[in-house]
């Protein structure tokens, strides 16, 4: 009995050691982490919408704040937001930036898995600058009757980044009109 | 020297990959690019060295019926430290490796290293034959990594390294890719070995 | 009618589409080690699927009803591999206990289960892709039938292999990294497949 208190105590001793060690370096190393994070969203959001200068939050869209930016004057320039869709092996998430109308001024795809130079390759300029200009009526790939030119090889990539471009604008103008119409009020 | 044979044996000898077919999964897993594999590799061998060096320390104080579970908490927390370490400081290459960074606890590489060697021998020692295996570990990733990274986009760190019209064999860098590479290697090696005798 | 669509969707994913071993590189060393024999091969693939379903139950209780409230992400990865470890250990002494015969059939397995970078893998992503109780367990026996099915199909290709000429440096194991990447050659054909 005695000899197994000694083993449980031992096993404690290391046990208890290595949660404390831990304990101190993830108080170092997490601040640097969250922080990371939420730099890298912040500069694609600025690269999604260069022209504005500050940016709030206003809701809420795949679980990622959607961000009204607004100029120095404090006008609101566009909208930013993080749009989301399963396409052929991986959830794929692209941050969009809008006008404040409602067109399409960049997007950058800003989390994939997808197939290695099929449909990874939407993060390449060539597809993504096409979106450039772009209104919710026009958007979608070339095989669905759209414009958008789908990646060789990647259709369904190509598609799901269209596609959650188009549900998310959707949803946007959506409750941006109900926000109106309560500011009338 | 003896310790200089602690360290060389890991190399090519008694490389944990080619030879004893050690860590198959993030081998074959990370290998996509050669960066992958240096990061994966250098992960590696910072656990291997610093339990090595932990374990042959505590070695006496641990009764031999609880040896196993106390070497991988020492290991759980050394990878659990280059998991959060990583993540602040390479968040890209982070990424990259993913679910195959806390996986480095079940690396057979590295309990196999505390249980054959650390538990055995002194702490100088111990040291010379986690840098030797890890990095041993390591040049096998950056062997497979490059001849995968090579072939299937045409690149070397990045590099660009062949010609423009070279068509890329995407397959090099997909899952079978891997395992293909991987079964040629090991293949030559053999080869190798018997041409040698 | 939904959840059973939703169901059905991860078992395909997790067998098929996302194979542990042919599309995520989890648990090679039992899949190059245990694939000589069929029946040993389906031994190992009966205590995988076993002790993956345990642990994703375990480890999701343990996730959600110890670390987060307590706020210990961070010792995420030892709790799960101390818990697989003691689980294997637990499984081990009641199969013994109750089921001799399974326990002879089994055994030589599960001390090598432990350190199955499969387990403690499903067990992870279980809780990266933010699973409820219910779709976690699914997960792990859906990861685990994957897992079999593959080891079986490679035993039993490597049975006939046995027989087969081949140039002497390529017998064992670098022949069957060969015929894993045609497997994965293979499956790499339900990629892509939706629900």
């Amino acid at each position: 009995m005695k000899y197994y208190l000694k083993l449980g105590i031992i096993l404690l001793i290391i046990a208890a050691t290595a949660s404390g060690i831990l304990a101190y370096i993830n108080n170092f190393t997490r601040p640097i982490i969250d922080k990371n994070r939420e730099e890298q969203k912040a500069q694609a959001r600025k690269e999604v919408l260069p022209q504005a200068a500050t940016f709030d939050s206003i809701m809420t869209l795949n679980s990622e704040n959607v961000y009204r930016g607004k100029n120095d004057e404090g006008k609101t320039i566009g909208y930013t937001m993080v749009a989301a869709l399963y396409g052929y092996s991986s959830n794929v998430k692209t941050m969009v930036g809008l006008n404040s109308d409602l067109q399409i001024n960049k997007i950058k795809v800003i989390d994939q898995k997808e197939t290695p130079g099929l449909g990874a390759n939407c993060e390449q300029d060539a597809f993504q600058k096409q979106f450039m200009g772009f209104f919710l009526d026009s958007l979608k790939v070339d095989k669905d009757g759209g414009k958008i030119e789908s990646i060789t090889g990647a259709t369904i990539t190509s598609r799901a980044v269209t596609n959650s471009i188009e549900k998310g604008i959707l949803t946007l103008e959506k409750s941006l009109s109900v926000g109106k119409e309560e500011s009338i009020k | 020297m003896n310790i200089f044979k602690e360290f060389t044996k890991g190399l090519v000898k008694e490389n944990p990959v080619f030879v004893m077919a050690l860590g198959l999964c993030p081998t074959l897993a990370v290998t996509t690019s050669v960066e992958n594999a240096i990061g994966m590799g250098l992960a590696a061998t910072f656990v291997l060295v610093m339990s090595n060096i932990i374990i042959s320390l505590i070695k006496n104080f641990i009764p031999n019926k609880i040896r196993i579970p106390s070497y991988i908490v020492v290991i759980a927390s050394f990878v659990t430290i280059v998991d959060m370490v990583m993540e602040a400081y390479v968040p890209a290459l982070h990424k990259n490796l993913g679910l195959f960074i806390p996986l480095i606890v079940v690396n057979c590489i590295i309990l196999g290293r505390a249980e054959a060697f650390a538990g055995k021998n002194n702490v100088v020692s111990s040291i010379f034959d986690g840098f030797g295996m890890g990095f041993g570990f390591t040049l096998a990733l950056i062997v497979i990594g490059g001849i995968r990274e090579i072939l299937g986009v045409g690149e070397f760190l990045g590099f660009p390294l062949l010609s423009e019209n070279y068509k890329p064999i995407l397959v090099a860098i997909l899952a079978p890719g891997a395992f293909l590479v991987m079964g040629l290697l090991m293949g030559l090696m053999n080869l190798a070995k018997k041409k040698e005798e | 009618m939904d959840f059973i669509a939703k169901i059905f969707a991860m078992a395909i994913a997790a067998i098929f589409v996302q194979n542990f071993v042919l599309a995520r590189f989890l648990g090679l060393c039992p899949y190059i080690g245990v694939s000589k024999k069929l029946d040993s091969a389906l031994g190992m693939g009966m205590a995988v699927i076993f002790v993956m379903t345990m642990a994703s139950t375990f480890t999701w209780l343990i996730q959600t009803y110890l670390l987060i409230p307590l706020k210990l992400e961070f010792l995420q990865t030892i709790a799960f591999i101390l818990t697989i470890a003691s689980l294997v250990q637990l499984v081990e002494m009641v199969i013994q206990k109750i089921a001799p015969a399974l326990y002879k059939a089994l055994g030589v397995f599960l001390p090598l289960i432990t350190t199955n970078c499969a387990v403690l893998g499903v067990a992870i992503l279980n809780i990266n892709e933010n699973y409820n109780f219910i779709e976690a367990i699914l997960n792990g026996l859906f990861a685990g039938l994957g897992f079999t099915l593959v080891l079986v199909l490679m035993a039993g290709i490597r049975e006939r292999l046995e027989r087969a000429e081949l140039p002497h440096s390529m017998k064992g194991m670098p022949i069957a990294m060969i015929v894993a990447g045609s497997m994965a050659l293979a499956f790499l054909g339900f990629s892509g497949l939706k629900i």
